[in-house]
């Protein structure tokens, strides 16, 4: 199992969404893609985006306004 | 597949808006071990919105956001636990539901379904591919991103006004796409002025969504009017759609009471039609979405929560004994005959409390012991074995029936 994480910190809409799809693609199903976040408006999308196409989704808040989003390839 | 961890709560809340924080902050508060999951943002709908001037204490007003954020530090200072998953699963019979996530088994006494709706798309062509990118349902977020440009703003309710009103002191021009004839729109008519007078405001009567267009990010909104069947192309940096929610209430069908429209069915105790499992909030079915009904149906959750608890705990210390059988008197207090026959059960404890242990239940107060029991109507009672309901009597009790009973 392989773990990557982009930082998408100070990125607003739709970059988080339009990296996270890209490395996402790169990954092995069973891979955790870790996406770094801190503009709420990601924390609407990306993780939706990831949920529809079934793939695992949990996030972590890092801090006050700051969210990893853990996503299991499936 | 991985096992999945199993956690206890009393109290698990299913979404984390304006709704769940407020029963978390009462059942936190009665000190219940409370978690909420919330599979996006916590805050939920109401940090779509950047003023709320109608909820109260805020003579100022306040943004969603900052409101939420206010409800999500009163939760964590009630200690209630927050989770950032999707719920997948519940299973609400019994006394011991389970709430399943990717990962986890939640088991709780109390289920609150505060889940809420999700923004309603168009169905239009292309849709899916733009969604998040450029195709977009909340004007807080994504305003400042379009300063300066031209966005679409579909509908014509109070959330596409006011959203499309303050989207102008961002873009330059906000085209609204109002699928009524000229001058009908559905909202208040305050908003309604507000708008027809702001000269970036610009509206395509009569018209639709036909479909989206651009490359990795959209360009350019077709509409179409539905009188000349003409079709409108509207280029633009984002297209905002207020166009009404969905419950989230998919993964509760066929457990629960549902409208056809996909509503929770409750009481005024926000109770639904199993026990120990309540719903609060947009998702229920009612006559105002706002924030200030949320908390009132979070408050009353919160505390019916607490009180269902408190009794399936009387319930098994002090009716359901198995050391020695039991009678369980349920009646009605305000009812002269029944609180007699409350003396004639007195009496009786007193001659035989050594073989036999009394339980005395005044409806009046709450039904909720008396439904456990399987009691619905009173005078009754309920004769206990092994920590079991034997047999209900509700004709002729009297002593010596109830003798026979417990034998
Ligand atoms: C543009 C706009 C403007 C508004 N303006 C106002 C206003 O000025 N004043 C006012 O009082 N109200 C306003 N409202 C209405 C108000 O925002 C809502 O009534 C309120 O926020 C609803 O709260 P809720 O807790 O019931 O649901 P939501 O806030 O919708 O919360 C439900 C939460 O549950 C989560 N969820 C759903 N399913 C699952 C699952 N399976 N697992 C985990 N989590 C899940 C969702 O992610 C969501 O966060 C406005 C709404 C909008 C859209």
């Amino acid at each position: 199992m392989k773990e990557v994480t982009i930082d998408c910190l100070g990125e607003a809409c739709p970059v988080p969404l339009i990296k996270a799809e890209n490395a996402l693609k790169e990954i092995e199903v069973g891979d955790l893609l870790i996406v770094q976040i801190d503009h709420s408006c990601a924390m609407k999308n990306v993780p939706e985006w990831a949920r529809k196409n079934g793939h695992n989704v949990e996030i972590e808040e890092v801090d006050d306004g700051e969210w990893e989003v853990v996503i299991e390839k499936v | 597949m991985r096992e999945k961890k199993v956690e206890q709560y009393d109290v698990v809340v299913i979404g984390g808006g304006a709704a769940g924080m407020t029963a978390a902050i009462y059942a936190g508060r009665a000190r219940l071990s409370t978690l909420i999951i919330e599979q996006a943002l916590v805050g939920g709908l109401a940090t779509n919105t950047n003023e709320i001037e109608n909820y109260p204490g805020f003579p100022e007003g306040v943004t969603g956001k900052g409101l939420m954020e206010l409800f999500h530090q009163q939760a964590k200072k009630f200690d209630v636990k927050f989770k950032l998953t999707d719920v997948r699963k519940v299973e609400l019979e019994g006394e011991i539901k389970k709430v399943e996530t990717f990962r986890n088994i939640y088991e709780a006494k109390v289920v609150i379904i505060a889940s809420g709706g999700r923004p309603r798309v168009t169905g239009a062509d292309k849709e899916e591919d733009y969604l998040g990118k450029g195709i977009a349902f909340c004007a807080t977020c994504d305003a400042a991103a379009n300063t300066g440009k031209t966005v679409v703003v579909i509908g014509s309710g109070d959330a596409a006004i006011e959203e499309g009103i303050f989207l102008t002191k961002f873009a330059n021009k906000v085209v609204v796409s109002i699928i009524h004839d000229e001058g009908k729109m559905d909202c208040n008519e305050i908003a309604k002025a507000a708008a027809l007078a702001n000269s970036k405001m610009e509206f395509q009567w009569n018209t639709v969504v036909d479909h989206f267009e651009g490359d990795e990010e959209l360009k350019t909104v077709v509409l179409k009017n539905l009188k000349t069947e003409a079709l409108i192309p509207i280029d633009c940096h984002t297209c905002f759609e207020f166009i009404g929610y969905i419950p989230n209430t998919d993964i509760f069908k066929g457990l629960i009471d549902i409208t056809n429209k996909g509503y929770i069915v409750t009481n005024e105790n926000m109770e639904t039609n199993v026990e120990g499992v309540y719903a609060v909030g947009d998702v229920r079915d009612r006559y105002l979405r706002q924030v200030a009904t949320c908390v009132g149906d979070g408050a009353t959750a919160g505390v019916g929560a607490e009180k269902y608890i408190a009794e399936s705990e009387a319930f098994v210390s002090h009716v359901m004994k198995e050391d020695k059988p039991g009678v369980a008197y349920v009646f009605n207090a305000i009812e002269a005959d029944q609180r007699e026959l409350l003396s004639e059960i007195e009496k009786m404890e007193l001659d035989y409390k050594d073989q036999y242990y009394f339980s005395k239940i005044d409806v009046y107060k709450s039904k909720g012991l008396a439904n456990r029991l399987g009691v619905k109507e009173y005078p009754a009672v309920a004769i206990i074995k092994d920590g079991k309901v034997d047999c209900i009597i509700t004709e002729n009790i009297s002593k010596e029936s109830l003798l026979k009973a417990l034998k």
